[in-house]
């Protein structure tokens, strides 16, 4: 745990979540766990079909059930929604076609769990059945049939970048290796199930209280969904039981709950069952990456070329963005000068993709960590010596116009590299046991907003009254990660107040000023900028009028450990709440602010889908995987990971390492057993038994290693700690199965079958070819 | 159906309440008793998110039928721990970072109690074992192990200072 | 999900039981720990009107050996009791072994030995929601008329995916069934119908009461071992049970191999004994075995795993199965 605190009270020093007791109480509330009196219980009819034209829905027979309150279809709220401007395809219930099995048809509101339930099973739908699209490079060739007719060829959207000269690069490389890499679906599988609480309040405005990310953004959704003004409604972020990206755009129950609440007048809920948190999705779309990348003989890569392919499900979601995160993110982590990517985001009839923790740059960085590795060999370089040699050299700005302000990697793998064991292992262990390297990065926060303007993107305020609490009101969105104790320790800080002082308001569309939402990694960087900005403010106005009191100067007065004191002179110092008295009785009413936007300079370049993909600032990983395979069984057990994270700086090592960690098991279980399986666009394993999130005797064990290269725009030097470790995870056990029994497996999730496979095939050359066959790497080539 | 009136001790109380025969003991304490501390994560009896002790020992509430556990002592995540007051293993939980998002943690926390109050010195291997039925999607489950860890800590020293007293 | 309506019948001996049960008939269940049950309840897998409830009949608890009766172990005895007792894992090592591989703690701490000798089979395309079965119209087993694994067939192909019966088959177990007309005892073997929609061997008015083994079998080495992708919760993929009886010098005086999650009955490999008695340890035999393995597993496409991976597991843990056995079991020999 890093020691260094900086002179900080408490700005880098562990701290258990405010709402740690909340949480092991049992007492703080879920959306699921909210009740009012008089609420129905609102269900979901899911289309059965996979592509279908609707000829009509007869609802009647539901609605005369006893208990049955209302019922609603897509006639109840033609208003389209998305969470891009660009793609508003998603309705709260379908008209005219279901695009997927599991597509929102229509909804009943009764008394009873039961009665709705047995209301759907009375609703009939006339369908027309229409032929599916279910493989992303089928579908992107279809000429007719499309899925949204807007949508010519069923490609949502293309991207094609190219940075620097690939041609020349090749030219110059020594090693070119070309490869087809192809990742697996993986959703977010939050604990917590899907819920939301619609109240239709008597005096006709709406509150919710959602499982939601984004609660500002659903704020604007519900509202033109349901044709109300913003002001009559309001939402509330409960406690929210994991998100990961699958709670941070508008998901189907949330329209549905309140498009139901509004026609029956009454309070509804809807809660997922874990299928349909599933049908809903959201997760990590498949993922074709054709890759080709050039190394020269000294170990510097001199091209890199690839096309990406995503199978976005039904709807837009957020796949434009996911599409040129790939882009962006594929080579920036390096110095690389030429890069083409070429991108697309094809629709299938599948439930839609959308923002997965590491969102969109894990299945590239799965193919370029795995081909560089390759190429590594190939050259006869020691893979992490091929990172070294690539670096960035900070601050500078990437071949496509990232602004890189802090660059922690090179310490990164200097860590891993020691604390791994690197040296005595790498190619070193015994048949059967390998060691692998890979690195990632990410974005803390993106640079700018899904809805362009020129506003914040998030603000705080600060209030101080007779009772001299701090009231800390922000918009950010805890979701487990630790953004509201974040904000109470950075307020804590500048006030040199006890962290118990402080009270947080949080993410109530009602009572706090704006924040964007919790995803892409933002809430640290902005949230946290916007917090200290409003924390200085307020400590500026009570140190005014402390200074004003004694007739001094106000720098020459220090805030620390809970009063204002004059720095050279002892007698004139007051108490923290002596103080407040003082600056109420000058200033009157204490409200400071604090906002964040993104500088000019970090915001990117100017070609089409530059938008993407620039941050304020970058966080980096590198991981080291030990691995044992068994060569008979393919089966493999991950003995270690060792992770180091540039987080900037470790506001609260003890839930950065939190973060790291859990990131990691992310990457454990899409790189070994997490995988959506799919027949014909239906999904054959929709639950928490037969979709295999890792339990504790399979999960590796995990250091982490926090890596502080204080960056210059970060709160106190803060940034990323979410999301970026995962990436590199996935490529550092291939890596490491390559180094233990010399196969390569281009595909994800690893599974046993497929490294016996490739064993086997790899038995095949040696024996059908000679000795020289048998160092050959075999490259188990992606599936479709 | 009809409801019957049902007695159920839970958290050291009696409790009476009208339900169906078909009602689940997780949404007899979430329902109709208003303890949600217990959590719904999954259609299939697979996450043990809605974990309490019956008679002491950790079950799922989700497969549970009300009725068929009258007479039982039931102990949610509510009736850990007094009055204000945190039991060890609460408190390592919120201390060392096993809750994130905290919708597993009442379910690894029953699953914790049960494993200590039988085994208070367990191995890495028990621990990981005895909470091999819980999953968690946050932490990575290494800060639950430093929970785990707290909790042992904490008791130990506590029965080291009542030791004393007792004799 | 919501469970559909029913009565539960609390019975208060095993005599209340079967008069329960034979009065319901079909319309009746017995539900145990409740652990699979509940969950296919849940999907409407089935809809009984009643629930006979095991479970408190605390004289079907029971957990016995004695050098005369063999092992007895009464049908709601949990699967933590069986695992917990402490002299089982020296005198029945397949079993404990096998037992400990059963879904998570949680489960193993309601879930009955009973339960688990008749759970219902498993198949992707059958252990679905209503809605995603629906969806589908329904397959052979249950609200269809095709076989979603073997178009075409009239055959359910849903695997048994049970861990317990493998080992009890491997110590030559019999159970115990009551029945208003009284009890019956039925070897293991013979229970198991190895057909996916009607998988035992149990008429709707009786009770399974107690599983036995043979006193000859305590202290038999053995093992289970279990093709999963996870180290715990999972169902079995493929599972392989061994059973043997080894003397001082090395020679096999009896086996037996016993498959799991492989066909729609847990069963014995043919002539893996005939092949084993008489015999020392040599890698050929236990290769040879394994073969005879493969030929008895069938596994098809009912989970997510392929066949052909299974297949070739079997084949891979018979034979590791035997070795570890034979070189160095558990239990004395
Ligand atoms: C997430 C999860 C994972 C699982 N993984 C595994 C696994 O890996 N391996 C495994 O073997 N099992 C597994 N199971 C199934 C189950 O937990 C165990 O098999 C358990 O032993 C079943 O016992 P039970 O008492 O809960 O059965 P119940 O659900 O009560 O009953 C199961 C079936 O047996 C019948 N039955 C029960 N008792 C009797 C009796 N005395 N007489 C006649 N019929 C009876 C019931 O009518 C029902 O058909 C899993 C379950 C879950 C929820
Ligand atoms: S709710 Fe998942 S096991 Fe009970
Ligand atoms: S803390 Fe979120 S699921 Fe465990």
């Amino acid at each position: 745990m890093a020691k260094d605190t900086n002179g900080y009270n408490i700005i880098g020093k562990p701290m258990a979540m405010t709402d740690a007791r909340a949480k092991v109480t049992g007492l703080g509330k879920y959306a699921d766990d909210l009740s009012v009196p008089g609420m129905l219980i609102g269900k979901i009819l899911h289309s059965p079909h996979a592509h279908a034209r609707i000829r009509s829905i007869d609802t009647s027979q539901a609605e005369a059930l006893a208990g049955v309150k209302v019922t609603a279809t897509g006639e109840d709220a033609r208003n389209p929604y998305g969470i891009l401007p660009i793609g508003h395809d998603e309705r709260a219930f379908a008209l005219g076609k279901a695009l997927y099995i599991g597509d929102n048809i229509a909804a009943v509101a009764a008394t009873t769990p039961e009665v709705a339930e047995r209301a759907l099973d009375l609703i009939r739908v006339d369908y027309e059945q229409l032929p599916g699209w279910f493989d992303p490079e089928e579908s992107m060739k279809a000429s007719s049939n499309w899925i949204n007719e807007e949508r010519p060829q069923n490609i949502e959207k293309e991207y094609h970048h190219v940075f620097g000269d690939p041609e020349k690069g090749f030219g110059e490389a020594d090693f070119i290796a070309e490869e087809r890499y192809y990742a697996g679906e993986v959703n977010q599988a939050a604990m917590e199930p899907h819920a939301t609480l619609a109240v239709w309040e008597p005096d006709n405005r709406l509150t919710v209280h959602s499982s939601t990310q984004v609660p500002f953004y659903l704020h604007r959704t519900i509202a033109a969904v349901c044709e109300m003004p913003m002001s009559q409604i309001r939402v509330i972020k409960p406690l929210i039981g994991g998100g990961f990206g699958g709670k941070s755009e508008i998901i189907p129950l949330e329209v549905a709950a309140c498009v139901l609440a509004k026609k029956a007048r009454k309070p509804v809920k809807i809660t997922y069952t874990r299928e349909e948190v599933f049908l809903a999705h959201r997760g990590r779309p498949i993922t074709i990456v054709y890759l080709k990348v050039g190394l020269s003989r000294a170990g510097k890569i001199t091209a890199v070329q690839a096309r990406v392919i995503q199978d976005g499900g039904a709807y837009c979601g957020y796949g434009p963005v996911t599409v040129l995160y790939s882009g962006a993110l594929l080579g920036a982590i390096y110095d690389i000068a030429n890069v083409q990517y070429d991108g697309f985001r094809v629709l299938t009839n599948k439930p839609a993709c959308g923002a997965m923790r590491g969102h969109g740059t894990v299945n590239v960085r799965f193919a370029f960590e795995s081909i560089l590795d390759q190429l590594s060999h190939q050259a006869g370089l020691d893979p992490l010596e091929v990172r070294r040699r690539n670096l960035l050299k900070a601050p500078c700005i990437t071949a496509n116009s990232l602004r890189v302000t802090s660059y922690g990697l090179p310490e990164c793998i200097e860590k891993v590299f020691e604390r791994s064991g690197w040296a005595e292992k790498k190619g070193n262990l015994p048949y059967g046991k390998g060691v692998g390297m890979a690195c990632s990065h990410y974005v803390s926060g993106a640079a700018n907003p899904i809805i362009r303007s020129n506003m914040p993107h998030t603000t705080v305020h600060i209030k101080i009254d007779r009772d001299a609490a701090v009231t800390v009101y922000t918009g950010a969105s805890e979701i487990g990660q630790g953004s509201d104790t974040m904000q109470v320790q950075i307020a804590a800080e500048i006030l040199g107040v006890s962290t118990d002082r402080i009270k947080l308001v949080a993410a109530d569309t009602e009572l706090t000023p704006i924040d964007l939402g919790s995803y892409s990694s933002r809430v640290t960087f902005m949230a946290g900028n916007a917090c200290l900005n409003a924390a200085k403010d307020m400590r500026d106005q009570i140190v005014a009028a402390v200074a004003r009191k004694f007739g001094c100067a106000a720098d020459d007065f220090e805030v620390k450990d809970g009063r204002i004191s004059h720095k050279s002179d002892a007698g004139k110092s007051l108490s923290f709440d002596e103080a407040v008295t003082v600056a109420l009785e000058f200033h009157g009413a204490l409200v400071a602010r604090g906002t964040y936007a993104p500088p000019e300079t970090a915001r990117g370049g100017k070609f089409k889908g530059a938008g993407v993909g620039p941050s304020p600032a970058y966080s980096y990983s590198a991981q080291v995987a030990e691995v044992t395979v068994d060569p008979e069984t393919g089966q493999v057990r991950v003995d270690k990971i060792v992770a180091a994270h540039d987080c900037g700086k470790a506001l609260n090592p003890l839930t950065v390492e939190g973060q790291i960690e859990g990131s990691v098991y992310m990457g454990f279980g899409q790189a070994l057993q997490e995988d959506m399986i799919w027949k014909d666009g239906r999904l054959m394993n929709p639950s928490l038994l037969e979709y295999r999130i890792p339990a504790t005797k399979e999960n590796p064990e995990i250091e982490s290693i926090i890596v502080e290269s204080i960056d210059p725009e970060g709160p106190f030097g803060a940034k990323e700690a979410g999301e970026g470790s995962l990436a590199a995870t996935i490529p550092a056990i291939a890596n490491a199965i390559f180094d233990a029994v010399g196969v390569r497996i281009n595909s994800t999730p690893i599974t046993p079958d497929k490294i016996l496979d490739a064993l086997r095939e790899k038995q095949k050359l040696a024996s059908g070819n000679g000795a020289n066959a048998a160092n050959k790497p075999v490259a188990a080539g992606g599936r479709l | 159906m009809n409801k019957e009136l049902t007695h159920l001790r839970v958290n050291g109380e009696e409790r009476e309440i009208a339900i169906t025969p078909n009602r689940l003991l997780l949404d007899a304490l979430r329902e109709d008793l208003g303890l949600t501390g217990s959590k719904r994560g999954c259609d299939d009896s697979s996450c043990g998110c809605c974990a309490v002790l019956i008679d002491g020992t950790p079950m799922l509430s989700c497969v549970a039928l009300a009725a068929s556990y009258e007479g039982r002592e039931i102990t949610t995540v509510e009736g850990l721990g007094g009055p204000g007051e945190l039991d060890p293993v609460q408190e390592g939980y919120a201390e060392m970072g096993g809750a994130q998002c905290g919708y597993c943690t009442p379910g690894f926390m029953i699953a914790t109690k049960a494993l200590l109050d039988r085994n208070p010195d367990p191995t890495m291997d028990e621990i990981r074992e005895a909470l091999s039925g819980n999953l968690c999607r946050c932490t990575g489950y290494m800060q639950i192990y430093e929970s785990v860890k707290y909790a042992i800590e904490k008791l130990r020293a506590k029965s080291a200072t009542q030791a004393p007293a007792t004799r | 999900m919501t469970l559909p309506a029913f009565r539960v019948l609390q019975p208060r001996t095993v005599e209340d039981a079967v008069r329960m049960l034979d009065e319901h008939r079909s319309d009746a269940m017995v539900i145990a720990g409740g652990t699979d049950v509940i969950p296919n309840l849940q999907m409407r897998l089935f809809t009984p009107r009643v629930l006979v409830d095991v479970k408190p009949l605390r004289e079907l608890a029971v957990i016995e050996f004695s050098a005369r009766q063999g092992l007895h172990i009464g049908a709601t005895a949990t699967l933590t009791h069986i695992l917990e007792t402490p002299w089982m894992r020296d005198k029945f090592a397949v079993l404990a072994s096998a037992i400990g591989t059963v879904a998570g703690p949680l489960q193993r701490n309601m879930g009955t030995i009973g339960g688990n000798l008749c759970l219902e089979t498993r198949c992707r395309w059958y252990n679905q929601s209503h809605f995603w079965r629906q969806s589908l119209g329904g397959c052979l087993k249950k609200d269809g008329d095709i076989c979603h694994v073997a178009p075409g067939g009239k055959f359910c192909w849903a695997a048994w995916s049970g861990d317990s019966a493998p080992a009890f088959l491997a110590l030559d177990a019999e159970l115990e069934i009551a029945s208003l007309s009284g009890t019956r005892r039925v070897p293991l073997r013979e229970f198991y119908k190895n057909d996916g929609m009607d998988r035992i061997a149990l008429a709707r008015n009786e009770l399974l009461t107690a599983v036995h083994v043979p006193a000859h079998m305590a202290g038999r080495r053995g093992v289970y071992q279990k093709l999963r992708v996870r180290d715990s919760i999972d169902y079995p993929l493929a599972g392989v049970a061994v059973a043997m009886e080894v003397d001082s010098a090395g020679i096999c005086k009896d086996a037996r191999v016993a498959l799991s999650a492989v066909n729609p009955a847990p069963m014995l490999v043919t002539q893996a004994g005939e092949s084993l008695i008489g015999r020392k340890w040599s890698l050929e035999l236990a290769e040879r075995v394994a073969h005879a393995a493969i030929q008895t597993g069938k596994p098809l496409t009912t989970s997510g795993s392929t066949p052909v991976y299974r297949r070739d597991m079997v084949r891979v843990f018979t034979r590791r199965a035997l070795e570890e056995t034979w070189k160095n079991g558990h239990g004395s020999a």
